[in-house]
C-alpha cells in the first residue's frame, strides 16, 4: 500500500453511512469469529489449570526466589495497567483537547481500557500466595481493629486501580448509552430486548443531551488526572523503595508516558486487522493511525529522554550500589534485555518521523508489535532486574521464569482478546454519535487531499 | 482568502486601509531604559561595597528566568505548530513568539555567570571528592558546555522565527478548517527545538542550579524544571494578552473568541501538572528518607528562614491558579486572569530563588537591595528586548480581529 | 387540555431546527421538545435560550461528590490512624503526604459516581415510556421539533417550522 494514496473518504459520507457501517460490524458472526473467540478462551482455559495447580502447590511451581520475589506477575500487571492508559488518554484528554481525530478511535481504546484493567486487576491476585486474602487490601478493620496501613503503597494501589475501573467502565457506559439506543430502534429479536435494557429508554431529547454532554465533559474532566495518578501510583510501588535501580523520582511521569506509549501502540495493534476484517476503512482512516503514530513518536521521545536522565544521574552521582545495578543492567548476565527494550522503545519508533512510514499500515502495525514487545521487556527489566542484583552480591540470582508463568502471562492476552472480540460484535465499536457530530466538520474540511499535501 | 495576504509579518502590516496600531510605546521604552540604568549601577555597587556573592547569585536567578520566558515562549509557539492549533489566527502564534529578542542578549549575559563563577559555584572552592564527578563538575567544562547550549538553542529559535514568520506560515494559520499540517520547514523545525529545550533545559538544571548542592540529585528534577519554565512563558504570554485586549483598539483578537479563556485554560492545565511533578518528586524523596535527598528539601521547606518563601511557590503556582480560574468567568475576565497570571511570574521568580540561594546561603536570607537592583536590570532588557516583538503582535491582533469579525469565532 | 395536538417537525440539518426553536421562541411558544442523533451545539444553545436553563446541575452532583470524597478518605485515613497509634518507620502517625493520594482517588471516584447518578436522575433515566413524537430516525440522522399546541395554532406554526426548512411536518393527536 502506497503513502498518501488512502484518502479521506468523509466528504461525501453521511449519518446513515456511519449507521450502516456500525451495522454492518455488528451483523452476525460467521464461524471464524467463532473459532477464534474459541481459541482464545481456550488460552484462559490453560491459564486458569496453571493458576489452580499454582494455588494447589503455592507459589515453588514458579521460578519465583529470593531475591526476586516480584517478577512475570507485576510485569504482566504494570504492563496491562499502561495498556489501559492510552484508552483514557483518548477518549478523555483528547476530548478536553477537542482534537478531532478521537471520534472514531475513542471508543475501541474505551473498550481496551476496560478489559485491559480487568486483565490487570487479576495479576496481583495471582501473585498472591494466597489469593484469596487479596480481600484485606479492602479498607476495613480486621479482628483486632487493625486497619490497613494506608501509607503502604499497595494500598494506595488497591484505591487506585479501583477508581480506575469504575471510572473506566462508567465512561464506557455512558457512552455507549446513544449508540445503543439507535441499535435499539433498528435491531428486532433478543437483540432488540437486550438494547432496549442497556439504552435505559434514551431518546436523545434536549434535556437528555444537556446533561449527558456536561456529564461527560466532567467524567473526562476527573479520568484525566486520574490516568496520570494511576500510573503514578503503580510505579510508586517501586520507586518509594531504596531498592537500586527503582528508586528514582522520574518514575511516575516517565511511567505514565510508557503507558500511554504502549496503549497507543496496542490501539494499533488492534485496530489495523480489525478495519480491514471489518471493512471499516471509511471510518478508521489513514489520518487517524497517523495521528496515533504521532502520540507514539512523541512518548517513545519522552521515554528515551527518561532512560537517559536516569543513566546520567548514576554517572553524576556515583553511587558505587547504583553503578553496580545499572552496570548489571546494561551489560550483565541478562543485558540482552536491556538491549531489546532500547531497541524496541527508542530505536525502532524513531523510523515514526517519517511521514511515508506513519501512513503505511503495515510498518505501522510491525512496529507496534515491537513497541508492545519493548514496553513489555522494560518493566521486566526494571522489577525483575533490579531486584535480582540486590546489594550482597551473593545473594544475586537472575529470575528465570517457569511454565506457569508462562502459561498464565499468554492466558492473560487470551482473556483480554476474548472479552474485547465479544464487545466487538454486540456493542457499537465504533462511536456513531461522535461520528455524526464531527462528520459535518469533515465533509466540509477533508479534501481529496491528505494531510501531507496533495493526493496523486 | 489567501491570495492576497502578504509576506511576513501578518497581514496588517501593508493593508493600507488601516492605520498602524498607535500605543505609546515610548513611554514602555523609557521605563525599560531607567530599570537597565537602576540595574547597571546597582551590580556595580553590589559588587563594590556589597557582597559579590548575592549579585552573582541573584545574576543566576535572573538570567535563568527571562532567557526560560523568551525561551519557553518559543516551546508554546511550536507546541501550537504541533497541535495544529489555530483558534488565534496568527495572533497567538506571534504572542508566545514575543519575547525571544532576548535569547541573543541572554546569551551575552550568560558571561555573568563566567565572571561570577567562584561566588556561584561551591565546588571550584571546594572540589567534590569523586574524581569522575570532579570531571563533570569542573568550571570550565561546564561553563563551555553550558554556554554552547545556550547558543544552539539561541540559534535554533532563531531559525524558528525566521520559518514561523514566512508567508506559507501565515497562511497555515488561517486556516483553521483544513486537517493539513503546518508546512514543511515547520514540520521540521518545530520538533527540533522542542527537543532540543528538553535537553538543554535539563542541562541547565543539573548543572546551574542542583550542582550547587553537589550531592543532591533527583531524576525528576530536570524535567520538572523545564515544565515550571514553559508554564512561566504562559503566564507572562496570558499577562501579556489580558494587557493588550484593553491597550489595543476594540475589536482586537484578544477580544475575539475564547483566546483568553484559552490562555486562562492552559495556564490551569500546566499549573496542575507542575503540582503533579512537584509531588511526585516529593512523595518519592520523602518515602525513601535518603540523607543526600532530603536535605536539599528539608533545608527549603522547613526551617527558617526560607521556609515562608518556599511555601509561597506551590500557593502562587497552584492553589491559586487552581482555585481561581476553575470557572470560565474568571479566565475570560482579563483582570482575574492577568493579576493570577503576574503572580505566577513572580511565583517562579521566588521558586529559581529559593532553589539557587540557599544551597549558599543555608540560614540567612539575603533578600535586599542588591538583588532588587539587579533583578530590575534583566526586567528592563528584557521589556526593552520585547518591544519589537510586542510592537508586531499589537499589529496582528488587530489585524486578525479586524478579519475574524465577519466570520464565526474560529473553532477549536 | 382536549383538542390539543401534537405537531413533529422533521429536520436534516440541525441548524434549520435550531432556528425553528428560535421562530418559536420569538412567537413565544416555548412547549416544546427536541430529539436529535448527537448533542448538537446549535440545537441546545437555542433551547437554552427559550428555557433559561444555564448550565447542567450535573456539575453541583459532581462537586459535591468531590468534596464528600476527599473528606470521607481524609477521615478515614487519619481518623484510623489516630485510632490505632502505629508507629511504622518514624514517621508522623497521621501522615498527610501520603494519605494525599488516598484523598485524591476517593475524590475521584465520588465525584464520578455524583455524575453518573445526577446524569440518570437528572434525564429522568431510566425511563419506561417514550417521549411524545418519537420516531426512529431520531436516533439515526434526522432532528425533531415536537411542539405541543392547540388545534387552532398547528397552521402557523406547521408554517413556521416549513419556513425554517422542516423537511415534513407531521400531526398527532395528543
Amino acid at each position: 500500500m502506497a503513502a498518501a494514496v488512502d484518502q479521506s473518504n468523509y466528504h461525501n459520507l453521511s449519518f446513515l453511512d456511519v449507521d450502516r457501517t456500525a451495522q454492518r460490524v455488528m451483523a452476525p458472526a460467521g464461524l471464524k469469529y467463532w473459532l477464534w473467540v474459541g481459541f482464545c478462551a481456550f488460552l484462559v482455559a490453560v491459564g486458569g489449570s496453571f493458576w489452580t495447580r499454582q494455588i494447589y502447590e503455592g507459589l515453588g511451581v514458579t521460578g519465583y526466589g529470593q531475591p526476586t520475589l516480584w517478577a512475570i506477575y507485576i510485569t504482566d500487571f504494570v504492563f496491562w495497567v499502561g495498556i489501559a492508559h492510552s484508552g483514557t488518554l483518548i477518549s478523555a484528554v483528547l476530548f478536553l483537547f477537542r482534537t478531532r481525530w478521537r471520534t472514531a478511535v475513542y471508543r475501541c481504546a474505551e473498550t481496551m481500557t476496560v478489559f485491559a484493567v480487568l486483565t490487570a486487576g487479576l495479576f496481583p491476585i495471582v501473585h498472591l500466595g494466597r489469593p484469596w486474602f487479596f480481600y484485606w487490601l479492602c479498607p476495613y478493620p480486621n479482628e483486632r481493629y487493625l486497619q490497613p496501613d494506608f501509607r503502604s503503597p499497595l494500598t494506595w494501589d488497591f484505591f487506585a486501580i479501583s477508581t480506575y475501573l469504575t471510572t473506566s467502565t462508567l465512561f464506557l457506559s455512558m457512552g455507549l448509552i446513544p449508540d445503543i439506543a439507535n441499535q435499539r430502534d433498528i435491531s428486532i429479536g433478543w437483540r432488540k430486548k437486550f438494547y432496549s435494557v442497556l439504552a435505559c429508554g434514551w431518546q436523545g431529547t434536549d434535556r437528555q443531551w444537556r446533561n449527558f454532554s456536561m456529564a461527560y465533559l466532567l467524567l473526562a474532566g476527573f479520568a484525566t488526572p486520574l490516568v496520570l495518578s494511576v500510573h503514578s501510583v503503580v510505579s510508586w510501588d517501586f520507586a518509594t523503595m531504596q531498592t537500586p535501580g527503582m528508586h528514582s523520582t522520574i518514575f511516575a511521569p516517565y511511567f505514565v508516558a510508557g503507558a500511554i506509549f504502549s496503549g497507543c501502540a496496542m490501539v494499533l495493534t488492534l485496530i489495523i486487522p480489525m478495519r480491514k476484517m471489518l471493512h471499516i476503512e471509511d471510518l478508521v482512516t489513514i489520518w487517524h493511525l497517523d495521528s496515533l503514530a504521532k502520540v507514539i513518536l512523541l512518548t517513545s521521545l519522552v521515554i528515551t529522554y527518561s532512560y537517559s536522565t536516569e543513566a546520567f544521574l548514576v554517572y553524576y552521582a556515583q553511587d558505587p550500589i547504583e553503578m553496580t545495578t545499572f552496570y548489571q543492567r546494561f551489560f550483565g548476565h541478562q543485558g540482552y534485555l536491556f538491549g531489546g527494550m532500547v531497541l524496541c522503545n527508542c530505536l525502532i519508533p524513531l523510523l515514526l518521523f517519517s511521514p511515508s512510514i506513519r501512513t503505511n499500515t503495515i510498518w505501522l502495525f510491525v512496529i507496534s508489535i515491537f513497541v508492545n514487545i519493548g514496553m513489555w521487556l522494560e518493566r521486566f527489566v526494571l522489577i525483575a532486574g533490579s531486584l535480582s542484583v540486590a546489594t550482597i552480591p551473593s545473594q544475586w540470582k537472575f529470575y528465570v521464569p517457569k511454565v506457569t508463568e508462562v502459561m498464565i502471562t499468554i492466558a492473560s492476552f487470551g482473556w483480554f482478546l476474548m472479552n474485547f472480540s465479544l464487545f466487538t460484535k454486540f456493542l457499537p465499536i465504533v462511536s456513531m454519535t461522535e461520528l455524526k457530530e464531527g462528520v459535518g466538520w469533515l465533509r466540509k474540511s477533508a479534501r481529496n487531499t491528505y494531510p501531507y499535501g496533495k493526493a496523486s | 482568502m489567501s491570495a492576497n495576504r502578504p509576506a511576513s509579518l501578518g497581514a496588517a502590516a501593508a493593508r493600507p486601509i488601516r492605520q498602524p496600531v498607535q500605543l505609546n510605546w515610548s513611554r514602555l521604552t523609557t521605563i525599560a531604559v531607567v530599570l537597565v540604568a537602576i540595574g547597571i549601577v546597582g551590580t556595580g555597587a553590589g559588587i563594590a561595597v556589597g557582597d559579590p556573592r548575592q549579585v552573582w547569585l541573584t545574576w543566576l536567578v535572573d538570567l535563568l528566568f527571562f532567557v526560560g520566558i523568551a525561551q519557553g515562549g518559543l516551546i508554546v509557539s511550536a507546541g501550537f505548530y504541533l497541535t495544529q492549533g489555530r483558534w488565534a489566527g496568527s495572533t497567538h502564534y506571534r504572542l508566545a513568539e514575543s519575547f525571544w529578542r532576548f535569547l541573543p542578549l541572554g546569551l551575552v549575559l550568560f558571561l555573568g555567570i563566567v565572571i561570577g563563577r567562584n561566588y556561584i559555584f561551591p565546588w571550584i572552592a571546594h572540589p567534590v571528592a569523586n574524581k569522575v564527578k570532579a570531571q563533570w563538575l569542573s568550571a570550565p567544562f561546564l561553563l563551555t558546555r553550558d554556554f554552547l547550549a545556550l547558543a544552539w538553542m539561541t540559534f535554533v529559535s532563531w531559525r524558528f522565527i525566521l520559518i514561523s514568520n514566512t508567508e506559507e506560515a501565515v497562511i497555515w494559520h488561517h486556516e483553521p478548517d483544513t486537517i493539513e499540517m503546518p508546512p514543511v520547514p515547520v514540520r521540521r523545525i518545530a520538533p527540533l527545538l522542542a527537543i532540543s529545550y528538553a535537553i538543554v533545559w535539563t542541562l541547565f538544571a543539573y548543572d546551574l542550579i542542583s550542582s550547587l548542592s553537589p550531592q543532591w540529585h533527583s531524576t525528576l528534577f530536570g524535567w520538572w524544571y523545564f515544565a515550571t519554565v514553559f508554564w512561566s512563558a504562559i503566564c507572562t504570554m496570558s499577562f501579556t494578552a489580558s494587557r493588550m485586549r484593553t491597550l489595543l483598539p476594540a475589536g482586537n483578537m484578544f477580544t475575539r473568541g475564547k483566546v483568553l479563556h484559552d490562555l486562562g485554560k492552559m495556564i490551569f492545565a500546566f499549573s496542575v501538572f507542575w503540582m503533579y511533578l512537584t509531588f511526585a518528586q516529593y512523595i518519592v524523596i520523602w518515602y525513601g528518607d535518603i540523607p543526600t535527598e532530603t536535605f536539599f528539601i528539608i533545608g527549603r521547606a522547613w526551617h527558617h528562614p526560607w521556609m515562608l518563601l518556599t511555601w509561597l511557590c506551590p500557593v502562587l503556582l497552584w492553589a491559586l491558579p487552581f482555585s481561581v480560574l476553575m470557572g470560565v468567568k474568571p479566565k475570560k475576565t482579563p483582570a482575574i486572569l492577568g493579576s493570577v497570571a503576574l503572580l505566577g511570574m513572580i511565583g517562579v521568580w521566588i521558586l529559581h530563588y529559593i532553589l539557587i540561594v540557599p544551597s549558599l546561603f543555608p540560614d540567612t536570607l539575603p533578600l535586599g537591595w542588591i538583588e532588587l537592583c539587579v533583578t530590575a536590570g534583566f526586567l528592563g532588557a528584557f521589556i526593552f528586548c520585547a518591544i519589537p516583538g510586542l510592537r508586531q503582535l499589537a499589529e496582528v491582533a488587530v489585524s486578525d480581529g479586524l478579519e475574524t469579525s465577519h466570520e464565526a469565532p474560529a473553532p477549536h | 387540555m382536549s383538542g390539543d395536538i401534537e405537531l413533529i417537525g422533521v429536520f436534516s440539518d440541525d441548524a434549520q431546527c435550531a432556528h425553528a426553536i428560535e421562530k418559536l421562541h420569538h412567537a413565544s411558544i416555548v412547549e416544546f421538545h427536541t430529539f436529535s442523533p448527537f448533542p448538537s451545539e446549535k440545537m441546545l444553545e437555542a433551547v437554552d435560550e427559550v428555557r433559561e436553563w444555564g448550565r447542567s446541575p450535573v456539575r453541583k452532583f459532581v462537586l459535591a461528590g468531590g468534596i464528600t470524597g476527599a473528606i470521607t478518605a481524609l477521615v478515614l485515613t487519619v481518623g484510623t490512624s489516630w485510632e490505632w497509634n502505629l508507629n511504622t518507620g518514624g514517621r508522623p502517625i497521621a501522615s498527610i503526604t501520603p494519605y494525599i493520594v488516598i484523598i485524591f482517588e476517593m475524590m475521584i471516584l465520588f465525584g464520578v459516581l455524583g455524575a453518573v447518578t445526577s446524569f440518570f436522575i437528572k434525564s429522568g433515566l431510566p425511563s419506561f415510556e417514550s417521549a411524545t413524537g418519537y420516531r426512529t430516525r431520531f436516533g439515526a440522522d434526522r432532528f425533531g421539533l415536537v411542539v405541543r399546541t392547540a388545534e387552532s395554532d398547528s397552521a402557523k406554526i406547521e408554517a413556521m417550522m416549513r419556513e425554517a426548512g422542516a423537511e415534513e411536518v407531521v400531526r398527532e393527536a395528543a
